[in-house]
């Protein structure tokens, strides 16, 4: 049965005054990890360079220094940018929402969702993390890419958002 | 250890059909344009023989010319001979190749459209050579070469009434008045517009001008040789011949772009059949076109420069992009109409659930986005970059550096253009935006159609409480630009309230 309620504007559910569910903590500490070995790779061809080139001190002074300045902000960059992610599951629909200078919320409707994935990489397996990909028609690659999960909520996520989708294609 | 998997193959059951051996003309086009595609690797065994070869030029190419035509005949006999393709109920089977055997299975339900082509023998002789748009496919995957008109026809029924089953039985009216009909005029029109035209020109104008100095020195030489020394070719009559190639050059190429347009959509004719659009024209190869209604995502109306002064639109429908690796799309193109037939247009393309908005951009219907367009990008991309590019210059080569700051003016112009174009219009069930710097484009959408919608600001946006919204289809996405972060947020909520509550297919 299809119904349609009258709503009053005042009413109308928005979708600022909703609960953002956070990423699994150890999504953070897996970012740092991650940052951190990027950067003692960027340390090994600089230390190399320096000692076979034998350059001059003030280059390596500077270079130095762009990597100390570069890898502070890569340390504490998960630390600012990764609360500013979050999702919500609604009734019909989930929104995603990231960013720190350029902020976004994205809202896809179950009933527009063509599949699921759950992907997992073997440093997620270590974290116990996953990522949850949502398809919809016309898109190129993920239409939306949620990292950082617990492969537990990912899982649960999966198997609530294909069967709401589902449920939306028995309806129609 | 691999096990052997059960064999895939369909059962032989059912009449495999050939088409008529005028199709042989169909698969040498085809060969000819493998050749063509691939010229060095399959030319390059012709020409080791032809060097290889002890003789004279003349009998060397003769040889390699009647072996090389053998060789195709041959090749497109075999082809028809192994193109072999079955109707079943809900399919078409289609199995070719001669070397690498192929078969095709086209399921009815798949196929988003048919369209036939004809050449002039085979209009002669009243055959069309008929290809399959699939979803999930790159392109025309299946063709059908050289069958007859009636057989043509009575497919298009078929695969119609099989894919439109849940849509009402309206009848399928053949003979019927056209929406719309282009004549010798729309020629000129579709010509004058055509843009590859002016992309050409601008690349052959410059060699025009050089060419222009040489056969100003010809000229020259020729009135010497003639004793005609009195007469001076002066800078001016110079100017004149150089001004005069250049417009010959305009007017060559105009000429071969109304050509092209007669080529391609002469005699052109819209027709709708029920749910399904059609057209078809051209002047010596026939093209039709048709696409089910219910699956146009977005609905563009673009105007150029040159066709702000002719007054018309060109309107591309879009269909959803298919196939993730090789991304294709199914357009359907009206290449000439005016604003108000696009708008009569409208409503029956979107259902009658829609289409009353106008897509004119000329009307003042549209809402103006926040001026603070304009200015973010006055700021961000020619204040700042402007600023320090000057101070750069002016450090090194002094007060010429100055001239940087032209781009200042420039991006300001643009801007300030861009941001009286852009504009929204909405009503319960669908969207228009408006965009364009020199032209117009206009492209409109029905909320029930979405896929989803993102909320962007940048910190600029944020302060100013301003937001894009991004409105993705299936065929791509259409941006709102410097719109009230409020507005933004009740439009994104309005939309995914129609798309849930949707009931219908978005595509």
């Amino acid at each position: 049965m299809f119904q349609n309620p009258e709503i009053p504007p005042s009413e109308l559910p928005g979708a600022d005054d909703i609960q953002w569910q956070a990423l699994d903590p150890a999504y953070k500490r897996l970012r740092r990890l991650q940052n951190s070995i990027g950067i003692l790779a960027a340390a090994v061809p600089l230390v190399t360079v320096t000692v076979a080139a034998k350059l001059p001190v003030l280059p390596v002074v500077a270079l130095s220094a762009c990597w100390v300045v570069f890898s502070v902000l890569l340390l504490i960059w998960p630390g600012i940018s990764l609360p500013k992610r979050g999702y919500v599951l609604r009734d019909k629909d989930i929104l995603f929402r990231k960013g720190v200078i350029w902020r976004s919320v994205t809202a896809i409707p179950f009933n527009r969702i063509q599949h699921v994935e759950t992907s997992s990489t073997p440093f997620d397996r270590k974290f116990d993390l996953a990522t949850l990909q949502l398809f919809t028609a016309g898109g190129s690659g993920g239409d939306l890419k949620i990292d950082g999960l617990s492969t537990a909520t990912a899982e649960q996520l999966r198997v609530f958002i294909l069967e709401k989708a589902g449920a939306s294609i028995e309806n129609s | 250890m691999r096990k052997p998997g059960p064999v895939l193959k369909t059962p032989d059951t059912g009449i495999w059909t050939r088409t008529s051996p005028l199709a042989i003309l169909f698969f040498f086009g085809r060969i000819i344009r493998l050749v063509t595609k691939n010229a060095w690797q399959s030319l390059a065994p012709l020409l080791a023989f032809l060097v290889a070869y002890q003789g004279e030029l003349v009998s060397k190419l003769i040889l390699g010319g009647s072996a090389m035509a053998i060789a195709l005949v041959t090749g497109s006999v075999l082809s028809w001979l192994f193109f072999r393709y079955q109707i079943r109920d809900d399919s078409i089977l289609i199995r070719s190749g001669v070397i690498k055997k192929k078969q095709l299975d086209i399921k009815f339900d798949r196929i988003q459209g048919v369209n036939t082509q004809q050449n002039p023998v085979y209009r002669a002789l009243g055959l069309v050579t008929v290809s399959f748009d699939t979803a999930g496919s790159a392109g025309n995957e299946g063709n059908l070469p050289a069958v007859t008109q009636t057989f043509a026809s009575a497919l298009r029924e078929k695969i119609a009434s099989r894919t439109k089953k849940q849509m009402d039985d309206e009848p399928l009216a053949m003979e019927q008045e056209a929406l719309l009909r282009l004549d010798w005029r729309d020629m000129i029109r579709i010509g004058l517009a055509d843009r590859r035209a002016l992309i050409i020109f601008a690349f052959i104008g410059p060699l025009m001008e050089q060419a222009g100095d040489q056969v100003e020195q010809a000229i020259e030489t020729a009135l010497k040789s003639a004793n005609l020394d009195t007469i001076q070719v002066d800078v001016g009559t110079g100017a004149l011949i150089v001004a005069a190639l250049i417009f010959a050059a305009l007017l060559l190429l105009v000429t071969v772009s109304v050509a092209a347009a007669f080529l391609r959509y002469h005699n052109f004719k819209l027709f709708l059949d029920g749910r399904t659009l059609r057209s078809h024209g051209g002047l010596i190869t026939r093209h039709e076109h048709s696409m089910d209604i219910e699956k146009i995502q977005t609905i563009r109306l673009q105007q150029g420069i040159v066709q702000i002064w002719l007054g018309r639109f060109r309107m591309t429908l879009r269909q959803a992009i298919s196939g993730r690796k090789q991304r294709s799309q199914k357009m359907f193109t009206i290449p000439v109409v005016t604003a108000e037939l696009a708008d009569t247009l409208r409503p029956l393309l979107l259902a009658s659930e829609a289409g009353r908005l106008t897509q004119n951009p000329r009307t003042d219907l549209f809402q103006a986005i926040s001026p603070y367009y304009m200015r973010s990008r006055i700021l961000f991309a020619g204040l700042v970059p402007a600023v320090i590019v000057t101070a750069l210059l002016v450090a090194e080569a002094g007060i010429v550096g100055l001239i940087a700051l032209i781009w200042l003016p420039l991006v300001a112009l643009i801007s300030w253009r861009s941001w009286k174009r852009a504009g929204y219009l909405h009503d319960d069930n669908e969207i228009v935006r408006r965009s364009g710097l020199l032209g117009y484009r206009t492209v409109g959408l029905l909320f029930r159609k979405v896929q989803r919608v993102t909320i962007s600001q940048s910190r600029y946006q944020r302060r100013k409480n301003l937001a894009s919204l991004r409105v993705y289809m299936a065929s791509g996405s259409v941006r709102v630009p410097y719109i009230a972060h409020e507005t933004a947020k009740q439009l994104r909520d309005y939309i995914l309230y129609k798309v849930e509550s949707s009931q219908r297919a978005w595509h």
